[in-house]
């Protein structure tokens, strides 16, 4: 990537002031929230609460409130599943892998996009479990002897996935943990009272000393090098889902590295909605500027263009194959039931990221929000398409079927919004949004300060 | 017991050489900084943080044990699915590699909290705060 000087510090402006203005800003953000803060919080409740209250429903009344029957057994739940573990994974990506490669533009970043992660991966564990139809029979998916002191099937990749999710949820939270350590110390400062306490506490005593210094560079060099290996693996073995049956359009090789990448591009886009309201309500303009979005569109671009690399691809290798049952997914999800949203799909993913070629777009605050809203549409399309064509156009035309999903897993998915919303926005106010030691470490861009 | 305030970084690092140039050993003088300086660590010559070697014990141990549970349950009960072999590599590294990071991180975490002997309850409810200010404090026991 070119190097642009207004990005990193100035060696020269990094004094008392400055350190002391960094603080303060971000600390500012933490405090007294405005109204539109209290309407977002409430639309953000309200639909979360609406969709929990929509699986007690299902959970009372059966599976078959859901649209969800033979021959397509997954359908909205597990796409949201797979979207949510998605949009978790550019989290980790920009502070995990950008912290490896010592990408400074990170820094605006990289706290937002942890707390993303373990939010958006809290929503997707959630899914499985609407989708059991006895959700209090859970636990049958952990690694214990049953009745019959049978274990469970370590070569089954829903077996790996509880593993996968659990690792990569706890590995998160520590990470996430770790980083602000440094952060509550400073906060402890600027509060009084029981906010005082708590952050007193979550700081752990922390001083800054040589040694505690030390140790935490390492500690964090060491999570981020475990959480990098995690991303790919996460989401190579939630591609594995699918890949491991034998069904058309899923049984391909392709899959784990083509997820991956689905994954990290739905996750920037994700990243750039949150941050462009966000740092407008909180006033943090001079810490995520333009220059930091330029580069977070490069992300963006080069990922969309594996995914439509990935597209053609698979396209290609069922053309080619001479498989009847794979290209039959294929002219179907082309121009079957739900060749709409094929193509609506690949709008957003494959010919709109392309405009980002442009500069001038690339800084084009106002359009990038439009267009990470296009992308999150895109990637959930693309889930709900390689999901539900598969499942309804398998070997025998006898058991071909359609799907539409019912209002109550609409809730569902409206609600599972509404949960990510609600965590974020109480994120938002009750920890610091930017990290604070790294960004006096670094400097912020000099056109501002 | 002598403390020195320093408003930026490059003053604090000048002082911090010359009370090091002058023979006092690392041992005697604790730094306090609101962010990491390197060069403090250049200064005093410091090796590596130990951690490394706890991340080491907790990925090793988080591999063997998860395989080794893993031949353990299909030993147990040996039940043939899917044509495949009782102890079947390929499927197991994949559930290895997860609890390698899981034990990994968790042991980093812990090696972390314990070198540093943190949660330090004598700090949390009363730190030597140094505000943004970088500290020398020299402690006089051995010195010059």
């Amino acid at each position: 990537m070119e190097k642009r000087k207004n990005v990193t510090g100035e060696e020269g402006m990094k004094t008392q002031a400055f350190y002391g203005q960094v603080e303060l800003d971000v600390i500012r953000a933490m405090k007294r929230p405005g109204v539109f803060y209290w309407i977002a919080l409430g639309a953000s409740i309200l639909a979360f609460g609406g969709g929990m209250t929509l699986w007690g429903y299902q959970v009372l009344k059966g599976m078959g409130v859901a649209g969800i029957t033979h021959p397509v057994g997954w359908g909205v739940y597990i796409t949201n599943f797979v979207f949510w573990v998605g949009i978790a994974h550019s989290g980790t990506l920009i502070s995990a892998v950008l912290f490896l490669f010592r990408a400074r533009f990170r820094s605006a970043f990289n706290r937002i996009a942890e707390a993303m992660t373990v939010i958006a991966v809290m929503t997707a564990g959630l899914f499985p479990l609407i989708h059991l139809g006895r959700v209090w029979r859970f636990y049958y998916l952990l690694p214990y002897p049953n009745q019959r002191m049978l274990w469970v099937n370590f070569r089954s990749p829903l077996i790996w996935d509880v593993f996968a999710v659990s690792t990569y949820l706890t590995v998160s939270v520590i990470f996430f943990y770790v980083g602000m350590v440094p952060d509550f110390a400073a906060a402890r400062r600027h509060f009084t009272g029981i906010r005082r306490r708590i952050y007193s506490i979550l700081s752990l005593g922390w001083e800054g000393t040589t040694d505690q210094w030390r140790h935490y560079s390492r500690l964090y060099m060491f999570l981020a090098a475990f959480a990098t290996p995690l991303v790919v693996s996460v989401h190579s073995v939630v591609s594995w889902d699918f890949a491991m049956s034998i069904v058309p359009g899923w049984h391909s090789t392709i899959f784990a590295p083509y997820f991956v990448a689905g994954a990290i591009f739905s996750g920037t886009a994700m990243v750039i909605t949150l941050t462009i309201p966000m740092r407008k309500v909180l006033k943090l303009e001079k810490y995520i500027t333009v220059d930091h979005y330029e580069k977070i569109a490069g992300v963006l671009l080069v990922t969309a263009l594996i995914v439509s690399f990935s597209y053609i691809v698979e396209i290609l290798m069922a053309a080619y194959s001479g498989n009847i049952f794979e290209k039959t997914v294929f002219y179907y999800r082309m121009t079957g039931d739900y060749k709409y949203f094929f193509w609506l799909m690949m709008f957003c993913n494959v010919v709109m990221p392309l405009t980002l070629f442009n500069r001038k777009l690339r800084r084009n605050i106002k359009y990038l929000f439009v267009f990470s809203l296009f992308v999150n549409i895109g990637m959930w399309l693309e889930r709900f398409i390689i999901i539900v064509t598969s499942l309804g156009r398998e070997y025998i035309p006898y058991s071909w079927g359609t799907y539409t999903p019912s209002l109550i897993e609409i809730g569902i998915t409206v609600g599972s919004f509404g949960m990510f919303f609600t965590f974020f926005l109480i994120f938002s106010k009750v920890l610091p949004m930017l990290s604070i030691s790294e960004i006096k470490e670094q400097g912020v861009g000099n056109e501002t300060i | 017991m002598k403390q020195f305030e320093f408003d930026t970084q490059e003053e604090f690092i000048a002082k911090l050489k010359e009370i090091v140039d002058a023979g006092v050993k690392s041992e005697f003088i604790t730094t306090l900084t609101p962010f990491h300086v390197h060069e403090v660590d250049h200064i005093f010559k410091t090796r590596p943080s130990e951690l490394r070697y706890f991340t080491l014990l907790g990925a090793a141990a988080g591999f063997i044990l998860s395989f080794m549970f893993m031949v353990f349950t299909v030993m147990d009960w040996p039940i043939i699915t899917g044509g495949k072999p009782l102890i079947s590599i390929p499927a197991f590294i994949i559930v290895a590699f997860e609890c390698t990071i899981l034990f990994g991180g968790i042991v980093s975490l812990l090696g972390f909290l314990h070198l540093n002997r943190l949660p330090d309850i004598r700090r949390i409810i009363d730190p030597r705060e140094c505000g943004n200010k970088f500290l020398i404090i020299h402690d006089m026991g051995g010195g010059k």
